[in-house]
C-alpha cells in the first residue's frame, strides 16, 4: 500500500542514500515486505534506478471532460502499453498541485482547458519543446506554441445557453442580455474559477478595447449573477431558476441538450471566444519517450475522432465534428492571445470587482 | 516513588506528544510561512504584511467573523434547549436520536447547502408543491439564510457535547437547588450554566473556527449571495492562474491569528470554570418531573429540528438523485432509479471510490482516535507550558483551512529530501485525515478527562494500584465515551472530506467526496446526489450497527 510512490530523482544524489535507506526501510517497513513494481524494486536498486521499469509508466494531470479524458488514456495504453496514472481536476486543482509538488514534481503531461495558463508554464521555462510531434502541422495554429511547448487538442466555443422553456426568442447579440426582458435572469461564470469564461471576457477586451467593459457594467446593472464555475452557472438554468448563461461552454450544453433536458445554445452574431485546451510535456518528466509518444496519440486520427465525439471542438483542422457546430459555423471575434494572457489576472480582478 | 515514576512517564510522554506534534502538524505549518516569505526565490519578510495591507482585506477578515459570531449564535439556540431535553426528559431514552442527528453534519456541507438552494430558489422544490409559498423565496437567499445552513448543519457538534456535559452533571445538584426552591430559571442559570460553561466554551470555538474555516457553503450559497469570506479568498489563490500560495498563507495566517486569540480566551474561560464533577459517588439523571406541556413542546421542537435539518436538504438531494431530466422537475414520470443502478453495479468507478471511502475514514478514525486520546491525556488540566503548548498544537489542524493545511502537508510530504516515501499512497491520505481531525478527538477527550476529579487517580493509587492499573480501571472507563465520540465524528467526516482528499489523493483514486464532485462539474449532478445519499446513508448505517452494540454491551 505505501509502495507506490514515484521514485525521485533528488535522492540518488550523495551521502544522503544510506541514511535515507536505512530510516526509510525502517519506518516503511511494509513497503518493503511487499514487492510492487516500481517502488520497493527501486528502493533496492537505487543506485541505478531502472529504466527500463519505470518506462512502462507516465502521470498525466488532465481537466476534464471526465470521459474523454478517460477513453484518450484507455485509447494510449491499448496502443503503447503503457500504465497511465491519471490525476483529473480542474485547471486550477491540476496547477495548484503542480506548485505543490514544485519541488519535486510528478506530472509528465499535462492537459488544461486554459491557454493563459500553459502560456505561464512555458514563460516560467517548465514546459519540455516537442517541436516534431506527428500531425503537429495540422493542428490549428492559433491556439498551439509554434516551438511545439504546447499542443491545443481540443477547443470549446462559448455562448449564450438558454432554457428552452423560458426562452422562446434567443438572443442574437451580447448586449440582448442587458436589455429589461432579461432583467435577473442571466447567470455568468466566475472568471477566477472557469479560465473559459475569463478567456471570454479577456478575448472580447482585447476586440473591443476598454470600451469592453461597458458591456460587463451593463449586464451588472441587468442584474447578471456571477455563479461560480461552467456548470454551476449552468445548472440553475436547466433547473430553470435562471433564464440563460453568457459565456456557456458550448460543449457541456450540448451534452446537457442530447440528455434531453429543455436547454439550447447560441452564438452571438458579433463573434464570440474560442477557448483551446492546450496539452504540454513538462520539461521535468521522467517518462519523455512516453509523454511524447503520449503527444502523438492525442494528435492521431483516433485521438481526434474521440474529442469530436464528446462534443468538443478538435483541434486538427482536417477534422470534422458531426455533433456540434464547426469552427466555420461560429461566429469569431478578432481576438490577441498575447494580450489576453498578459491581462487575465487584472481583468478577473477588475470584474469580480464589477460584480461583487 | 511510584509518583515519581508517573510523573517521569508524563514527562516522557510530554516531550513524544510535542516531537510527534511537531514532525506531523508543526513542520507542514512552517513549510506554508516559508513558502509566503520567499518571493520569486529571495528572501522578503515584508511579503505577508504586503498582502494584507494590499486591499479589502479587512473587511473580508470581518465577514468571516461576524458569519462565525452569528453561527455561534444559530448552534446555540439549535443545540442548548436540545441538549437539555435529552439529558432531562423521559425523551432521553431516544437514544437513536443521536445517531439521526449526526446525519446533518455527515452531509458533506456544499450538498446540504446545494439541497437547499435547490429547494428555496426560483422555480424550485418549494414553488413546485406549494406555489403560494414563493414570497419566502427572496428572503431566504440572504445572510440569514447562510447562517441558518450553517448552523443547522454544525449543531450537532455542540449538541453532543452538551449532552454529555448535561449527564455529567447530573440530576442531584439540579435537585438540591429545587429542594432549596430554586425556579427552574434560578436552577439553569446559577447551578447548569456555570457547570456547563467549560464544554460550551469549548463547543463554541469549536463552532466559531469550523465556520470561518468552511469552504463548502460560502462556495454554494456564499457566492450566490455574494457574501466573501477568508476562504473563498484564500481558494482564489491557491486554485487559479496564477496560482500564489504566499497570498494564500498570508491570508490564513491572519485567519490562523483570528483563531488562536479565540482559543487563547476560551482557555481563559475553561481555566476559570472547570468544576470537578465526576467525583466517584456516582451521578444519575434528573428526577425532576417535567410536565406534560413541556414535553409536548420539546417533542415539537425536536421534529421541526429534523424536518428542517434533514428533511428539506434531503427531500431535495434524493428528488435530484431519481430525476430523468432535472428541466422538468417534481412529476410522476420524471422519476428513475437508474442512477442508484449505476453506481451500486459491482466493479464499477463509483463502487471503487465508495470502497475507498469506507476504508480509508475506518483507518484514519482509529488511528486519530488513538493519537487524540494520547495527546489529550498528555494535556491533562493543561497547567504548564508545555502541556498548553501541546494543547495549542493538536488543536491547530482545526484551526487552519484545510486546505492551506493540505497544501503545506504536500510541501512537506513530497520535499525532495523526505526520506519516507509517503506521497501519493494511500497511507498519505490516511495520514491526511488523521492530522485534519485530531483535534475532535482531543476535545472530546479532554472534555470527559477535565472534569474527572483527581481524588479518583488518587484513590487508585491509595490502594495500591499502578499507573498503568489506575489507567485501565479508573481512567479509561471514563473517557471511553469521549473516545466512541472521537471515533464517531472523525470517521464520519473523513468519510465525507473533500478539500484534502482533491489535492492529496494518488492519481487515479477517488473517493466519494471527489467522486461526487467530479459529477457535479461534469454536470451529472443527479448521479452526484445519488451518491451523496448511499455514502451518507451507509455511515448512518454504520454508526447504527455500533449504537445497538455499544447499548447491548451496557445492559450486560
Amino acid at each position: 500500500m505505501m509502495n507506490r510512490h514515484v521514485f525521485r530523482t533528488g535522492w540518488k544524489k550523495g551521502a544522503m542514500l544510506a541514511l535515507t535507506l536505512t530510516f526509510g526501510m525502517a519506518v516503511a517497513g511494509c513497503g518493503a515486505a511487499t514487492p510492487s513494481k516500481d517502488g520497493a524494486q527501486a528502493t533496492g536498486t537505487a543506485g541505478q534506478a531502472g529504466a527500463a521499469s519505470s518506462d512502462q509508466k507516465l502521470v498525466v494531470y488532465s481537466a476534464g471532460p471526465d470521459g474523454l479524458a478517460k477513453k484518450l488514456v484507455a485509447g494510449y495504453e491499448a496502443k503503447s502499453g503503457v500504465k497511465v496514472e491519471l490525476f483529473q481536476g480542474t485547471t486550477g486543482k491540476i496547477l495548484a498541485r503542480m506548485e505543490a509538488e514544485k519541488t519535486n514534481p510528478v506530472a509528465d503531461v499535462v492537459v488544461l482547458a486554459s491557454l493563459p495558463s500553459v502560456q505561464g508554464l512555458k514563460k516560467d521555462g517548465l514546459t519540455l519543446p516537442y517541436p516534431e510531434a506527428q500531425n503537429a502541422d495540422k493542428l490549428n495554429p492559433d491556439w498551439s506554441d509554434k516551438e511545439g511547448n504546447y499542443f491545443s487538442t481540443s477547443a470549446s466555443a462559448l455562448g449564450i445557453a438558454y432554457n428552452t422553456n423560458l426562452v422562446k426568442t434567443p438572443p442574437t447579440s451580447w448586449a440582448d442580455l442587458a436589455k429589461p426582458e432579461y432583467k435577473d435572469q442571466v447567470n455568468i461564470p466566475d472568471p477566477s474559477l472557469s479560465g473559459s469564461a475569463l478567456d471570454f471576457m479577456t478575448g472580447y477586451l482585447s476586440a473591443k478595447g476598454d470600451g469592453g467593459w461597458t458591456l460587463f457594467e451593463q449586464y451588472k446593472t441587468n442584474g447578471v449573477a456571477m455563479a461560480g464555475a461552467n456548470q454551476e452557472a449552468l445548472d440553475p438554468v436547466i433547473t430553470g431558476a435562471k433564464s440563460m448563461v453568457a459565456a456557456a461552454v458550448d460543449y457541456m450544453t450540448y451534452k446537457a441538450k442530447a440528455k434531453g433536458e429543455p436547454i439550447d445554445i447560441v452564438y452571438p452574431k458579433e463573434g464570440t471566444v474560442i477557448s483551446p485546451r492546450p496539452a504540454a510535456i513538462l520539461k521535468s518528466t521522467q517518462h519523455e519517450q512516453n509523454a511524447k509518444a503520449f503527444i502523438d496519440y492525442l494528435l492521431s486520427d483516433e485521438a481526434q475522432k474521440l474529442v469530436a465525439d464528446a462534443s468538443l471542438l478538435p483541434g486538427r483542422t482536417d477534422v470534422k465534428a458531426d455533433k456540434r457546430a464547426n469552427l466555420d459555423e461560429i461566429p469569431l471575434l478578432d481576438t490577441n492571445w498575447e494580450w489576453m494572457g498578459d491581462n487575465g489576472a487584472d481583468v478577473t480582478e477588475k470584474f469580480t470587482q464589477i460584480f461583487k | 516513588m511510584g509518583v515519581l515514576s508517573v510523573k517521569q512517564i508524563r514527562a516522557w510522554c510530554l516531550t513524544l506528544a510535542l516531537i510527534v506534534l511537531a514532525l506531523l502538524i508543526v513542520m507542514p505549518l512552517l513549510q506554508i510561512f516559508i513558502q509566503s516569505v520567499y518571493v520569486d526565490g529571495t528572501f522578503q519578510w515584508m511579503a505577508p504584511f504586503r498582502t494584507l495591507a494590499e486591499s479589502r482585506f479587512a473587511s473580508v477578515l470581518f465577514s468571516s467573523i461576524w458569519l462565525g459570531i452569528c453561527v455561534i449564535a444559530g448552534t446555540t439556540v439549535l443545540a442548548l434547549p436540545l441538549a437539555w431535553v435529552m439529558s432531562n426528559t423521559r425523551l432521553a431514552r431516544w437514544r437513536w436520536l443521536d445517531v439521526v442527528l449526526l446525519i446533518p453534519f455527515m452531509t458533506p456541507p456544499y450538498i446540504g447547502s446545494m439541497g437547499w438552494i435547490l429547494f428555496m430558489q426560483k422555480n424550485g422544490y418549494l414553488v413546485q408543491l406549494l406555489p403560494e409559498l414563493h414570497v419566502f423565496m427572496s428572503s431566504f437567499f440572504s445572510f440569514g439564510g447562510m447562517v441558518m445552513i450553517m448552523s443547522l448543519h454544525l449543531f450537532p457538534f455542540l449538541y453532543l457535547l452538551l449532552r454529555g456535559a448535561l449527564v455529567r452533571i447530573g440530576g442531584s445538584l439540579e435537585e438540591a437547588g429545587a429542594v432549596m426552591g430554586g425556579s427552574f430559571g434560578y436552577r439553569f442559570r446559577r447551578i447548569i450554566l456555570p457547570l456547563l460553561l467549560s464544554s460550551y466554551g469549548m463547543g463554541a470555538l469549536l463552532i466559531f473556527v469550523k465556520t470561518i474555516a468552511e469552504f463548502g457553503t460560502p462556495a454554494t450559497f456564499g457566492r450566490r449571495i455574494g457574501y466573501e469570506v477568508m476562504t473563498s479568498e484564500i481558494h482564489k489563490y491557491i486554485s487559479s492562474w496564477p496560482i500564489d500560495f504566499g497570498k494564500a498563507t498570508s491570508l490564513a495566517s491572519v485567519l490562523l491569528t483570528a483563531c488562536l486569540l479565540v482559543w487563547y480566551m476560551q482557555s481563559v474561560i475553561n481555566r476559570k470554570y472547570t468544576y470537578r464533577l465526576v467525583g466517584g459517588k456516582g451521578s444519575r439523571p434528573s428526577r425532576l418531573r417535567v410536565s406534560s406541556l413541556a414535553t409536548g413542546l420539546s417533542i415539537a421542537f425536536i421534529l421541526l429540528l429534523l424536518v428542517a435539518s434533514i428533511g428539506i436538504p434531503y427531500f431535495s438531494i434524493i428528488a435530484a438523485s431519481t430525476m430523468k431530466l432535472r428541466g422538468i422537475g417534481l412529476a410522476w414520470g420524471n422519476f428513475t432509479l437508474d442512477y442508484y443502478r449505476e453506481l451500486l453495479s459491482w466493479g464499477s468507478e463509483s463502487m471503487e471510490a465508495l470502497l475507498n471511502s469506507v476504508f480509508l475514514s475506518l483507518g484514519a478514525s482509529t488511528i486519530a482516535v488513538l493519537l487524540g486520546t494520547w495527546f489529550a491525556l498528555v494535556v491533562g488540566q493543561s497547567r504548564t507550558v508545555l502541556q498548553r503548548t501541546v494543547d495549542a498544537f493538536s488543536l491547530l489542524p482545526n484551526t487552519v483551512p484545510g486546505i492551506v493545511m493540505v497544501v503545506g502537508l504536500i510541501l512537506w510530504w513530497n520535499s525532495p529530501w523526505m526520506p519516507i516515501p509517503l506521497y501519493n499512497t494511500y497511507g498519505m491520505v490516511i495520514l491526511t485525515y488523521v492530522i485534519l481531525f485530531v483535534p475532535y478527538t482531543v476535545q472530546y477527550v479532554k472534555s470527559a478527562f477535565t472534569q474527572v476529579d483527581t481524588a479518583l487517580f488518587q484513590a487508585g493509587q491509595v490502594f495500591g494500584g499502578r499507573p498503568f492499573y489506575v489507567f485501565r480501571r479508573i481512567v479509561l472507563p471514563l473517557i471511553l465515551p469521549g473516545m466512541l465520540a472521537g471515533w464517531m465524528m472523525t470517521f464520519t467526516i473523513a468519510s465525507r472530506e473533500l478539500v484534502g482528499s482533491l489535492l492529496i489523493l494518488p492519481p487515479s483514486v477517488q473517493t466519494s467526496a471527489t467522486y461526487i464532485f467530479a459529477q457535479f462539474e461534469q454536470g451529472q449532478v443527479s448521479l452526484g446526489m445519488a451518491m451523496a445519499v448511499i455514502s451518507v446513508g451507509l455511515t448512518t448505517l454504520l454508526l447504527m450497527v455500533m449504537e445497538i452494540l455499544n447499548s447491548q454491551r451496557k445492559w450486560k
